[in-house]
Formats: structure tokens, sequence, C-alpha cells
């Protein structure tokens, strides 16, 4: 049976998933939710994601959410297809380089990057005052992170080395966010940081889903 | 050449739950302690281990490490067969529920505890003041998700399935240190909860290293 994708069209984690999904070439139904009309907190959403958030994936009766969960177990479920994004499950050290770098997002850049998001869009869809001080506040914070992206992306062509992985393309949706929040800081930090997010916001997956996901069935 | 682990003695943040799977998987260290009101983790010799200049990373036999729910990983990959089983299995569903979990600390649990520890012990210790509104507000967003925590753990003895895995060990990272503080976040959740923190902060391992701060071992036992 086709994997299913549960999710909001444009929602940050859903085109997250489904960069990865495009990335190794895995066929899927995409199963909208509108959560303007609270769908995502209806009984038949909240008995396969208890926290009542988009996305999750049905892969033939297998449940499973959290994005980057999601991400790691196709990119393990298909090791040899499409893009090679994660080391080898037997490459010990390479998996811990990748895990170092994918916590790097985790820590260092999405508690950041989506706040300032938030303060300046997000907020205003709900309504709320955009309050730029705490904008700047979230954006400098954000710069003196990306220095040390500046260096270590100095020294090799990816977060986690030579090669791309998920750690690199869970960035994408906030990183690419953060333009229509009103910065260009990852665009300003320094060249290395500038080559890397050029090539991440130019990726073909994160094109073809980056206005909104919909099904694929085949490549 | 033993591994050697650069962090502190006080069992708290990465540090905890990097001895923990230490501990867990009988894995001999040596201790590097980083002291950081000296600003240890600043100089150019540690920003070459961790470009972030924070605490904890390793190295081991020449294999730099930082972030330590990454280093938890890698201390079980490379022993799967020693010490305590099952925290981070290699099924592909398996694993991969254990992964769902430690997103879910990272999203749902960690965030909120971070705020009111700031607040509470951070803010103070450098002179500002406490805003018990943040306080507040955050303890209501973290026992809204320990709701939902509730519901998981009615299905399953633990977060990511009925063993005990890297998923439930990382919530050791900062919520015992909310303890520490007086605040009390477990005694009014619901069973499953109580049940649950209850179980993973008793584990023999965890309680040694509370007690005794991380110290070094040469030989395993």
């Amino acid at each position: 049976m086709v994997l299913k994708l549960v999710g909001a069209p444009v929602s940050t984690c859903t085109r997250r998933v489904a960069t990865v999904l495009v990335e190794k070439k895995v066929p899927f139904e995409f199963i909208p939710i509108d959560m303007s009309k609270g769908e995502h907190k209806a009984a038949s959403f909240v008995s396969n994601q208890p926290f009542g958030q988009v996305p999750y994936i049905d892969d033939d009766g297998f449940i499973l959410y959290e994005s980057r969960a999601i991400g790691r177990y196709l990119c393990d479920k298909y090791p040899d297809q499409g893009a090679k994004l994660v080391p080898a499950l037997n490459d010990v050290k390479g998996r811990a380089l990748f895990e170092q770098a994918a916590s790097n997002e985790y820590q260092n850049f999405d508690p950041l990057a989506y706040r300032a998001c938030f303060e300046m869009i997000f907020k205003k869809r709900r309504g709320l005052t955009p309050d730029p001080a705490v904008f700047e506040q979230l954006i400098t914070a954000l710069a003196a992170k990306l220095e040390a992206y500046e260096i270590i992306l100095g020294k090799q062509k990816y977060l986690a080395g030579d090669e791309i992985t998920l750690a690199d393309l869970f960035h994408i949706p906030y990183a690419t966010t953060l333009a229509l929040a009103g910065t260009d800081i990852m665009s300003k930090q320094g060249p290395n940081v500038t080559r890397w997010y050029k090539e991440l916001s130019e990726r073909p997956s994160w094109v073809a889903v980056k206005d909104g996901v919909q099904s694929m069935s085949s490549y | 050449m033993v591994l050697k682990l650069y962090a502190r003695k006080f069992v708290s943040g990465g540090t905890a739950i990097v001895a923990l799977v230490l501990a867990e998987k009988q894995i001999p260290f040596e201790l590097i302690e980083i002291d950081l009101p000296t600003n240890q983790n600043k100089t150019p010799e540690h920003l070459v281990r961790h470009p972030f200049g924070q605490i904890p990373c390793i190295d081991d036999d020449g294999f730099v490490l930082y972030e330590s729910r990454a280093i938890c990983r890698y201390l079980c990959d490379k022993y799967p067969d020693q010490g305590t089983q099952g925290l981070y299995p290699t099924g592909l569903k398996e694993r991969a529920l254990v992964e769902q979990g430690a997103s879910v600390e990272l999203t749902d649990f960690i965030p909120y505890v971070l705020q009111v520890f700031r607040e509470l012990y951070l803010k103070p210790s450098h002179g500002q003041q406490t805003d018990q509104a943040v306080v507040d507000q955050a303890l209501a967003e973290l026992y809204k998700k320990l709701d939902v925590y509730e519901v998981i753990l009615g299905k399953t003895k633990y977060l990511a399935g009925d063993e005990f895995t890297l998923a439930d060990l990382f919530h050791l990272l900062a919520a015992p240190r909310l303890a520490d503080l007086g605040v009390d976040i477990w005694s009014e959740r619901g069973p499953n909860v109580q049940r649950w923190w209850k179980d993973i902060s008793t584990r023999p391992a965890w309680l040694k290293l509370r007690a005794e701060g991380v110290t070094e071992t040469t030989t395993t036992n």
C-alpha cells in the first residue's frame, strides 16, 4: 500500500518530510489536513498523532510522527534508492557525525529561527502584534550561532562532512521562511553559510514542495 | 586509548545523559574537567573540539564528537552488546519509534523545562530577575504536553515501546534539576506519567551518578 503523508500543504514540518520523500523517490499519497477547521484536533487524527500536530505518516499501517524521525526512517528504509542522505547504519562514526549535525539544527538553529518566524509571521496570522525588538534579539542570537556554522562550513562542504545529509535538509523550511520574516541573515553571514544556504534553497526536492505538498505517484 | 570526556563533575545538562550512558553501557572513560566559571569552554583549544564552545564533548581515541544526544547514540551504536541492552535498537521500526520519542523530548518537553530553569536559576545567578509569568506559562504548556504523555504511557511502558530507550533517558537531562530548585512537576500528573518518571529517575546507575557526580573509571565493573 502506498505511503500516506497526513499534513498541511504549506506547514514547515510537512514540507520537511515531503522534501525527504522526493529525495528518496518514495511515492506517497498526500492527505491534507485543514488546521483552520481544527482537523488536527479531531479524534481520528489524535488517535494517530496524540499531540495533535502535523504531519504523520501511515506506512502500510506503521504510524510515525515527528518530521525528523520520519526523515531518518525513510532514509533507513530506502538506503539504496534516491539520494544518500544518511551514512549506512553500520558506519558508526559517520552516523555519529550526522547526529551531531542534526542536533545542531535542533538545538542551535531551530529554536531561534522558529521563534523569529513566529514573531513576525505566525503572530500576524493569529491576530497578534509582532514585536520587532524581540525579532531583532532573536536574529542577533542566530547570527552568533551562524558564526560557528561559517567555521564548520569552511572546513567541509556540509554540516556532517563533504556529503549532504538530512542535517542540512532539515534546516530548509525555517531557513527559507526567515526571508519572509524580514531578514536576509542566511545570505549575510559569510561566504560559506551563503554558499550552503543558496544550494539548499535551490535543491530540486525543496523547489518541488515549497509552494504546497501534493501526492507523488512516480518520479 | 580510553575515551576522554570533556565535561564537569556536576550531573546536569548534556553531561548528565552522556555520563549515564557511559555508566549503563559500562564504558571506561577519563574525565577532563572544563571549568565554566573561568571560561575554559571558550579557550581556542576547546573551540577546536567544540565550535559552539559548550560541554560535553568526547575524544574517543582521536574521534571527536559533541552534542550530548549524538554522543549517547554513538556510544550505544559502538557498544551494542555491552551493559544495558536495547537503549538504541537497530531494527527499522524500533529505531524509528525511539527517534520519534527523542524528537518529542526536544519539541514538547525540554523547551519548557529549560524556560523554567532559566527563570528560576540562570537569571538569578547572573543578577537578573525571575519573570514569574514566564515560569507559569511554561509550566502550563508543559503540563498540557504531559497530559499527552499520559495517553502514550497508558499504551506502552516507555515512550518508544515496552523497553527503556534513549527516548526516555534523554528526559533526565534537565528535569531533575527542577526538583533541586523545589519545583515539583510530577506529583500532580497522571498515574502513567508518575509511574514512568519514578521508573526512569530511580535507575541504579542514575542514582549513583547523582550521589557521586561524574566519576571517571578506568575499569569496567
